[in-house]
């Protein structure tokens, strides 16, 4: 048993951050190639799933607690909510909003960006509660 | 017996579902035509003024979170409200 | 007789749902039942985003600003597909939520056992 482990331990440590920054490349990359906050957020919540499935739980409940995974998850439907409303009136009543900027740059495209990292963050987070909850089959 | 007579009968159903959508599938129009039903007006609205009024290289991404963000406040709703019906299974 | 090898993108779509259906109502194991209902979803997506394809044109993701939006697809199916996959994401969680509940109680997940123990109780 110890030396399957051993196994395990060693490669997460390559490996994990590598799966990490992949999904933050295709949540930030939303609105120049294919990707978005859905695709994005579910690689994310993966990474999340194989470090729990390899050190344990005790070991993901000390850095990342449940109560500010849910904290998060219900700032972001509202700043979802608040931040689309104030682009619908934005447009009439000509307040300020983020430039639609040169064509190709990641800092373009006005609202969109900042509306695909809200996304992933509320995907990644709801489906590693999900999975937590399934496997110690108590909240 | 009475089981064996249940699993024929699914398997009887099931198949005249499909042959009746089968026959709907035959009315179908060519695959891939350009001048199919659905491409509309809509479609080349879409295509012709997406990269000018919100700048994304990405016509479906400027699609679901521009014209049509109501669509994917709703589709986050849903999954929010899942969350909350699993953790509401689950207390102890 | 050759439409269905002409449109074999819509005739697969309802055989799979086909498929699906008789796994949902062959097997009495929950987690089968489950695994069909998902099959059926998958089916649907495909026969839904397979009507935007036109012949010779390529995939909506603008490279050259020049060029003419003609020649591109429908983008219109693919992104209101997106909202059905996260729906049938949910209601597969929901219903493996259920089937834990259920074997907690019964201790089994035989769908005919338990409605014989609920029928002695």
């Amino acid at each position: 048993m110890i030396k399957k482990d051993i196994i395990l331990k060693e490669v997460g440590k390559i490996i994990i951050p590598l799966v990490q920054i992949f999904g933050i490349y295709i949540i930030v990359n939303g609105h120049l190639s294919s990707g978005g906050g859905f695709s994005g957020g579910t690689v994310l919540a993966s990474s999340l799933i194989i470090m729990h499935l390899i050190y344990g739980e005790a070991y993901v409940e000390k850095n990342i607690k449940k109560e500010t995974l849910i904290k998060f998850i219900s700032i972001s439907l509202i700043f979802y909510a608040v931040v689309k409303g104030y682009s619908f009136l934005s447009d009439v009543y000509n307040l300020p909003h983020p430039a639609l900027g040169p064509v190709g740059k990641i800092f373009s495209a006005g609202f969109i960006l900042y509306l695909n990292i809200v996304l992933g963050i509320l995907v990644a987070s709801i489906f590693y509660i999900i999975f937590s909850i399934f496997i110690s089959k108590e909240v | 017996m009475v089981k064996k007579m249940r699993k024929a009968s699914a398997v009887f159903i099931t198949l005249i579902l499909i042959f009746v959508l089968l026959v709907g599938v035959k009315d179908l129009p060519e695959f891939g035509n350009i001048n199919n039903p659905t491409n509309n007006i809509l479609s080349q609205t879409y295509l012709e003024n997406t990269v000018l009024e919100t700048g994304s290289l990405n016509i479906v991404s400027g699609i679901i979170l521009d014209y049509r963000a109501l669509d994917t406040l709703m589709e986050a709703t849903v999954l929010f409200s899942g969350l909350i019906v699993i953790m509401l299974l689950f207390k102890s | 007789m050759e439409i269905f090898t002409e449109n074999y993108f819509e005739t697969g779509a309802i055989i799979l749902f086909g498929i699906g259906f008789v796994t949902l109502m062959l097997h009495s194991n929950l987690i089968k039942k489950i695994i069909g209902m998902n099959i059926m979803d998958t089916a649907i997506f495909l026969f839904f985003i397979s009507k935007g394809y036109v012949t010779n044109k390529e995939a909506p993701i603008v490279v050259d600003i020049t060029k003419n939006p003609d020649s591109y697809i429908n983008p219109v199916p693919s992104a209101l597909m997106l909202t059905g996959i996260v729906v049938a994401v949910t209601t597969t969680a929901f219903a493996l939520a259920l089937t834990i509940k259920l074997y907690k109680h019964y201790n089994t997940i035989d769908l005919e056992k338990i409605l014989e123990m609920r029928e002695e109780s």
